[in-house]
């Protein structure tokens, strides 16, 4: 897996380096697909005379995993803001020169202080999502905004959690008032006989058939990701997103410049451009998370701006946390995980 | 190769070689090779970024001894275990019953027992959760007949998985039930019947063991793939139904703990080839006794 990861990896840095324009600057970014609007990259490649070459990947391990790898020469990453903790430890990021960046005036203190980096020395954040509940307006009544949802005998079987032990075990924590980054053994065994006594109502632990399953009135209550509900609601408009009012996990992406960047001074502009108001309200409008930039506000559309699920109110966001790296803590969850998972 | 060696049969050997070197190498490097590397890693440390650690360890080994394991490790066996029985019972009367049909209806029949393989494995499973959901026509039909309850849940039980599994892996125990049972010469039965053997005991005592070498077969193509079934249990699996394949999904994917994922899948690997190193001893001994 490593060596073909690698390989690819390698061949595929071959093909942007000697592929691009003699002349011009080209700017390589990495980032999630489908995570900026492809209209912003043209407009900064007017402005800036320059190219810019898109590359995508799918987890942050995955993207970790091949810059450990070696693969070289990306000049902006995405990488959210737990990874950006990792890639720091190991030295793999560039400082910041904040006054290349004026635009982080806009950004929204509030959520500033949810970043791993609040002095912004290594990265500015980029977008927030949550993860949340989702129900059917058609079929459940009595909805509280509450994870106690998930306790609810008439809705046994005919509901998910998500299969992932940091979001799952976090709902958990944060329904018992505990931080969704406690390393407390004690909150942690509490988080786990509440998981576990949800888990007697649910259907599955599961990431990607939630989605078909709430469409199509399989599942009548899922844990998920606002992104990911919003683009089901589209499809029914029987589908609510929820937010527990015990609060939630909140994603936090960041822009970073890995070390062995060509185009510094690109990049800086890169990550200037995207906090301008009227670029970050584009983006948002386009990708439905929201852009933490306080300019943007004013002229993203209301009804984007007002949704309970992309801006979450101001004392939800009081009682959300961004989920932390834990290092070798992992194990603990791990255990926990694994205890939950065996339970009967 | 010996200088003495007759120059004919030398050009044999080296054709005989060139002509398994093909395959030969296709297995050492996709089969040997892999495996082989999964058992070493299994004896390396990871790191807590998901890497592989310098040295070697036995702590990964040792972590098997994991207090949840056995209850995986129970679930994974009997799940497979009813598998195989159910597969077997059912497909014996299927392969009889093809062996003994007109050879016009016999083609009929084997190619209606193929024809799932045109779907994809996946979809096919996928089918089952729509057939199978709460307001799927398989519930629809079963509340009308009364053996429902209407808020009855069919998805994603241990017997959900069971039900799929035995769907999925049937055609593999009727092929080769049905390649014996065409070789066996039903005059044996007839020898049998005409002795005063009843049809159960003909069956019993003539045909189940003239078709062994088939049976076996089965066995391992249903018990084998049941051991490390993975997308089952993930698809229409609850909550309860975790199986060994899905713990190797998880510590390689969510945990990344590869040196861990790589012990689980070394001692399923072992476990795999326990019932066949049986098998090929049943069979050696066996051989051994026909002779005279």
């Amino acid at each position: 897996m490593k060596w073909i990861k690698r390989w690819a990896g390698l061949l595929l840095l071959v093909v942007l380096v000697t592929g691009c324009g003699r002349d011009r600057q080209t700017l390589y970014i990495y980032n999630w697909a489908d995570y900026i609007k492809p209209g912003l990259i043209r407009e900064f490649e007017r402005e800036f005379d320059c190219r810019v070459v898109l590359d995508t990947f799918d987890s942050n391990e995955s993207m970790f995993a091949r810059l450990r790898a070696g693969a070289r020469g990306y000049d902006v990453i995405f990488p959210s803001s737990y990874m950006v903790q990792i890639m720091q430890q190991h030295n793999m990021l560039l400082p910041l020169d904040l006054s290349l960046i004026p635009n982080i005036d806009y950004l929204d203190p509030d959520y500033i202080g949810l970043s791993a980096d609040p002095t912004l020395a290594y990265s500015i954040p980029y977008m927030l999502s949550n993860a949340g509940l989702a129900y059917r307006a058609d079929l459940v009544t009595d909805v509280v905004p509450s994870w106690s949802m998930l306790s609810r005998s008439d809705l046994r079987g005919r509901m998910t959690m998500l299969d992932d032990m940091r979001e799952t075990i976090g709902a958990a924590l944060k329904y018992l008032g505990y931080s969704l980054n406690t390393r407390n053994e004690q909150e942690l065994e509490a988080a786990r006989d509440q998981v576990i006594e949800w888990k007697r109502n649910l259907a599955k632990f599961e990431n990607e058939q939630y989605k078909n399953g709430i469409a199509s009135g399989e599942f009548l209550l899922v844990h998920g990701y606002n992104g990911d509900i919003m683009q089901v609601m589209e499809e029914n408009d029987q589908v609510v997103y929820l937010i527990p009012e015990e609060g939630v996990s909140i994603a936090l992406d960041e822009m970073v410049i890995p070390q062995g960047a060509r185009q510094v001074e690109l990049a800086h502009h890169f990550i200037n451009f995207l906090h301008r108001p009227e670029v970050a309200a584009a983006n948002t409008e386009y990708v439905y998370f929201l852009a933490p930039n306080v300019g943007a506000y004013e002229l993203i559309d209301e009804e984007i701006l007002n949704d309970p699920a992309i801006n979450l109110a101001p004392e939800i966001r009081a009682r959300s946390e961004v989920i932390e790296d834990l290092g070798e803590h992992n194990a603990l969850y791990i255990r926990i995980w694994d205890q939950i998972k065996a339970a009967n | 190769m010996s200088s003495h060696d007759h120059p004919g049969a030398r050009r044999q050997t080296v054709a005989e070689w060139l002509l398994t070197a093909a395959p030969f190498t296709w297995l050492f490097i996709l089969f040997v090779i892999p495996t082989a590397l999964v058992f070493a890693i299994a004896f390396k440390p990871s790191d807590p970024w998901g890497g592989v650690g310098a040295g070697w360890t036995l702590e990964t080994v040792r972590s098997l001894r994991n207090p949840n394991y056995p209850a995986i490790i129970w679930r994974t066996l009997w799940i497979s275990a009813v598998t195989t029985v159910s597969c077997i019972a059912l497909a014996l009367p299927c392969g009889y019953y093809i062996a003994r049909a007109p050879y016009r209806w016999r083609r009929l029949l084997v190619l209606l027992t193929v024809i799932p393989f045109w779907t994809s494995f996946l979809i096919r499973i996928f089918a089952w959760k729509v057939l199978l959901h709460p307001d799927g026509y398989v519930k629809r039909a079963l509340v009308f007949l009364r053996l429902a309850d209407a808020d009855a849940i069919l998805l994603y039980h241990a017997g959900t998985v069971l039900l799929v599994m035995i769907y999925t892996l049937l055609p593999f125990a009727i092929l080769p039930i049905y390649a014996a049972a065409e070789r066996f010469d039903f005059r044996l039965v007839e020898a049998a019947r005409d002795l005063g053997a009843s049809r159960w005991r003909a069956f019993r005592q003539i045909f189940l063991p003239g078709i062994r070498r088939g049976l076996l077969t089965a066995v391992l193509m249903v018990l084998i793939p049941s051991l490390g079934m993975y997308i089952i249990p993930d698809i229409v699996g609850g909550t309860r139904s975790e199986m060994i394949g899905n713990k190797i999904a998880q510590r390689t994917f969510v945990d990344r703990n590869l040196p861990h994922a790589s012990a689980l899948s070394a001692s399923l690997t072992l476990a795999v080839m326990a019932p066949m190193l049986w098998v090929l001893y049943m069979q050696g001994r066996r051989r051994g006794e026909t002779r005279p």
